[in-house]
C-alpha cells in the first residue's frame, strides 16, 4: 500500500547501487547502541547526509517550484500516469508471490486505467472501488524466504535494504518508467515520478528537520513499514513487554 | 501515501480513534464498541463545527484536550516510549513527561482532523488475529482524500477504568516505537530532565 521512496530506477541508480556495494567494505564501526539491522551504519548515515544535501540543494526547490506552477488537477492527473505506468512492478510481482486472486484484480485495474483511463491520466478503477496493491521485487524475495537483510541508505534512492536493493534491479525491466527511460530514452516519466514523489513528502520536511535523530527516524519507519507491506498489514505488534523490561 | 508522510498521521490518527465527547460513549465499552463510538463521536463533533474550528484552531484544540486525554493510557505510552530511561524514575516525572508529549500531539496536529469530511470515511473492522481478554488490536480504515484507504490500528489494554489505548499503528508504523527511538537516542545523549525541559518548552518537535 506504501510507496517507498527509494522505488524508482534508471541508469544512475544502478551506478549508485554498484558504488554502494563496493563501499560497504569499507566502513569504520559507529559508536553508541548498535542495531543488528543496521551493521552499515556509518556508510548509511554518511549517505543519509549525501542525499540531505542533495535534496535541499537541489530535488526539494525543483518539487517546489513544480508544486506552485503546476495547477492541482494537472498534478494530481501527472502522479496518477507515474503510478500507473509503475503498475506493472506490482502486477508481476502478485504473480511471482502466487496471489492469483490479486494478481487478476490488479491486472483489471491496470488495463482499466489505461484505457478509460486515458493512459493512466485518470483513475477510474478507484472509483469503482478496485484496491490499489503495493508489490515489488525486495517484498516478494522477502515472501521466498529472504525476511532478514542489513539496512541500506542508497546515495541518491534512499533508504532500502540490501535485499529491496538488490530487487531494484529486475525492476528496471518491469516499471514503466524505467523502461520509457532506458529504452526510449524518454526521461519526462522519470522526473515526474521524482517530482511527485518529493512533493508528497513536503508535509513532513519540518518533523524531519527538528527530530533528534532523522537518521533513526527513516530507518525506522521503512524498517516498520517495509515489515507491514510485506507481511499485508498482518505484522506482530512490537514487543511492548520487552520494552518495559529491557536490561542495559 | 509514502512512508515519511504516515508519521504525521500517526498523531491525528491517535486523535481520530480516542477523541471522543463523553456523555455519548460507554467507557465500559468492549474495544470494537469503544473505537466506534468514539470515531463517530468526534467526526460528528467536527462536522457540526466545522466552521467555527476553522477560524478558531484554539477552540479545536480544546475539544479534542478535553475529552481525548481520560481515554488515553498516556502513562503506559510514556513508560513503553521511555524504556530503560524510564525507570528509578519519580512518578510524577514520567506524568510530566507524558504530559508534555501529549501536550504537543494535540498542538501539532489537531488542525489535520479537519480534513476528514465524514464519519464514513472510519472503518472499525471486526476483531481479527492475536486478542486477549487483558490487550486488543482494533484495526480501522482511513479513506484519504485521493480514494486510498490508511489502515489505522489502535493498541488497547485493559485497565481498572476500562480499555485505555496505549499505541497507534499507522500503515505498519507504531507510534510507540517509533517515539522510543528518537527519545531514547536524545535522552542518552542529553539526559532525562533535559529532554523534559525542552519537551515542555515546545522546542522538541514530534516526528
Amino acid at each position: 500500500m506504501t510507496n517507498s521512496s527509494a522505488k524508482r530506477f534508471s541508469r544512475v541508480g544502478v551506478a549508485a547501487l554498484a558504488v554502494s556495494l563496493s563501499l560497504l567494505t569499507g566502513c569504520a564501526t559507529t559508536s553508541g547502541e548498535r542495531d543488528p539491522r543496521d551493521p552499515w551504519e556509518s556508510f548509511n548515515r554518511g549517505s543519509f547526509e549525501f542525499n540531505r544535501d542533495l535534496d535541499k540543494a537541489i530535488v526539494r526547490p525543483i518539487a517546489k517550484a513544480y508544486h506552485y506552477v503546476t495547477p492541482d488537477l494537472l498534478e494530481q492527473g501527472i502522479s496518477n500516469v507515474v503510478t500507473n505506468l509503475s503498475y506493472p512492478v506490482t502486477i508481476v510481482n502478485l504473480l511471482l508471490q502466487g496471489k492469483f486472486a490479486d494478481f487478476g484484480e490488479a491486472l483489471g485495474r491496470f488495463v482499466l486505467n489505461s484505457t478509460f483511463g486515458i493512459g493512466g491520466l485518470l483513475d477510474p478503477a478507484t472509483i469503482e472501488g478496485i484496491p490499489r496493491h503495493n508489490e515489488d521485487f525486495g517484498q516478494t524475495f522477502a515472501v521466498w524466504g529472504w525476511e532478514e537483510s542489513p539496512f541500506l541508505m542508497l546515495p541518491f534512492l534512499g533508504p532500502s535494504t540490501l535485499r529491496d536493493g538488490i530487487g531494484l534491479v529486475p525492476e528496471i525491466y518491469t516499471d514503466g518508467v524505467s523502461i520509457a527511460a532506458n529504452e526510449f530514452d524518454r526521461y519526462e516519466p522519470l522526473v515526474a515520478d521524482v517530482l511527485t514523489l518529493r512533493v508528497n513528502l513536503f508535509d513532513l520536511d519540518d518533523d524531519l528537520e527538528e527530530a533528534a535523530d532523522p537518521y533513526l527516524l527513516v530507518r525506522d519507519a521503512y524498517l516498520q513499514s517495509r515489515e507491514f507491506d510485506i507481511a499485508d498489514g498482518e505484522t506482530d505488534l512490537p514487543d511492548y513487554d520487552d520494552f518495559l523490561d529491557e536490561e542495559e | 501515501m509514502n512512508i515519511v508522510q504516515k508519521i504525521g498521521l500517526l498523531a491525528i490518527g491517535l486523535a481520530a480513534g480516542l477523541t471522543v465527547h463523553a456523555q455519548s460513549v460507554d467507557f465500559n465499552a468492549e474495544p470494537f464498541e469503544l473505537v466506534s463510538q468514539v470515531s463517530n463521536a468526534l467526526f460528528d463533533d467536527i462536522n457540526q463545527n466545522r466552521a467555527v474550528y476553522e477560524d478558531n484552531p484554539a477552540g479545536l484544540e480544546n475539544v479534542v484536550r478535553e475529552i481525548f486525554i481520560p481515554l488515553l493510557d498516556k502513562n503506559r505510552s510514556a513508560r513503553l516510549i521511555l524504556g530503560r530511561h524510564g525507570r528509578g524514575l519519580d512518578p510524577e516525572k514520567i506524568d510530566a513527561f507524558a504530559d508534555a508529549l501529549l501536550n504537543q500531539l494535540v498542538n501539532r496536529y489537531s488542525e489535520g482532523l479537519l480534513e476528514f469530511d465524514s464519519r464514513d470515511l472510519v472503518e472499525v473492522l471486526p476483531l481479527a488475529g492475536k486478542n486477549t481478554d487483558r490487550q486488543t488490536r482494533v484495526r480501522t480504515r482511513i479513506e484519504l482524500s485521493n480514494g486510498e484507504k490508511a489502515p489505522v490500528d489502535y493498541i488497547l489494554r485493559k485497565t481498572d477504568d476500562g480499555w485505555k489505548a496505549f499505541d497507534v499503528i499507522i500503515e505498519g508504523i507504531s507510534y510507540v516505537a517509533t517515539y522510543r527511538n528518537q527519545f531514547g537516542e536524545e535522552i542518552s545523549r542529553d539526559g532525562f530532565d533535559q529532554v523534559l525541559d525542552r519537551l515542555q518548552s515546545g522546542s522538541i518537535a514530534l516526528q
